[in-house]
């Protein structure tokens, strides 16, 4: 049988059913995606890879004790978990001070990873440079709209119930969000690829 | 007659928030005004290259969740 043709739907079934090769499907199909959307929102490699592994614990120990509620579609739902976990992490780094040691380095080193000064974005070379990069230059209301559309694929609709604004205004934040990255792709040279898309 | 689209239209229809009849409306609109469809590839250019901008995560934590599945059978929790 061809997996790659299974839809999520077809592979949890059967991963419900035991099968853990229809899992390796599932998580080969969505790791990238999961794991882009939390290392944009956290903006460390590192801490992105442990999200990454709670986020998957948490959807394994939701399938496998029978509490997964299949209304809704699989990644979606995963990226929920991954974002609530996020927030989750940047709420507990906020908690605690920052204790620096004898050797300079800090307790809870992290929770300047919530800012976006400039210095910060630099020193973070363990993000891959490319279009990820300008996206954490975008204003935070642009960034944000753009994690929950193009990555989480929450609707239009629904970011604006999350934000608290119109749905105009989601669609307008969208809308510069695109072409702020557009007119950074072009002042940082990165290559439109003519055969990817033909004009 | 041609129904006038805003870039937001265009928006929604790339991220396939249109309903059937405004699809079909848009992708005929698409035929016929260049504007439109200069701001459509626009668009679409950077949503695909936001799709192949993605990070692969290390195959050691791949490794690790595949693992951990394969055990909860063994060790289920939260049950």
């Amino acid at each position: 049988m061809n997996r790659s043709r299974l839809s999520d739907s077809d592979l949890l079934s059967q991963y419900k059913e035991g099968n853990e090769e229809a899992f390796e499907d599932l998580l080969s199909r969505h790791k990238s995606k999961v794991f882009t959307t939390i290392q944009l929102i956290v903006k460390d490699t590192y801490i992105a890879e442990d999200l990454l592994q709670e986020t998957f614990i948490k959807v394994i120990n939701t399938i496998k004790s029978g509490r997964y509620n299949e209304e809704g579609k699989f990644l979606p739902w995963v990226l929920r978990i991954a974002h609530n976990l996020a927030i989750d992490y940047f709420r507990r780094c906020k908690r605690y001070p920052v204790v620096v040691l004898e050797d300079g380095n800090k307790v809870f080193n992290t929770i300047e990873f919530a800012e976006d000064s400039i210095e910060t974005l630099q020193i973070r070379k363990d993000i891959s440079a490319g279009l990820k990069e300008l996206v954490q230059e975008l204003p935070e209301a642009q960034k944000e709209v753009l994690i929950m559309r193009h990555y989480m694929e929450m609707s239009f609709q629904e970011i604006a119930d999350a934000t608290e604004v119109s749905i105009n205004t989601a669609l307008g934040r969208m809308r510069y969000a695109l072409i702020n990255l557009r007119k950074k792709m072009k002042q940082k040279n990165i290559a439109y690829d003519q055969n990817l898309y033909p004009r | 007659m041609t129904k006038t689209f805003t870039q937001d239209d265009i928006i929604r229809f790339i991220y396939d928030e249109t309903d059937q009849q405004e699809k079909r409306e848009i992708e005929s609109a698409l035929l016929c005004d260049g504007d439109l469809l200069d701001t459509y590839r626009k668009y679409l250019e950077i949503k695909q290259k936001l799709d192949l901008d993605l990070s692969v995560p290390p195959q050691r934590v791949i490794d690790k969740i595949l693992n951990y599945s394969k055990s909860y059978n063994l060790h289920p929790i939260g049950k």
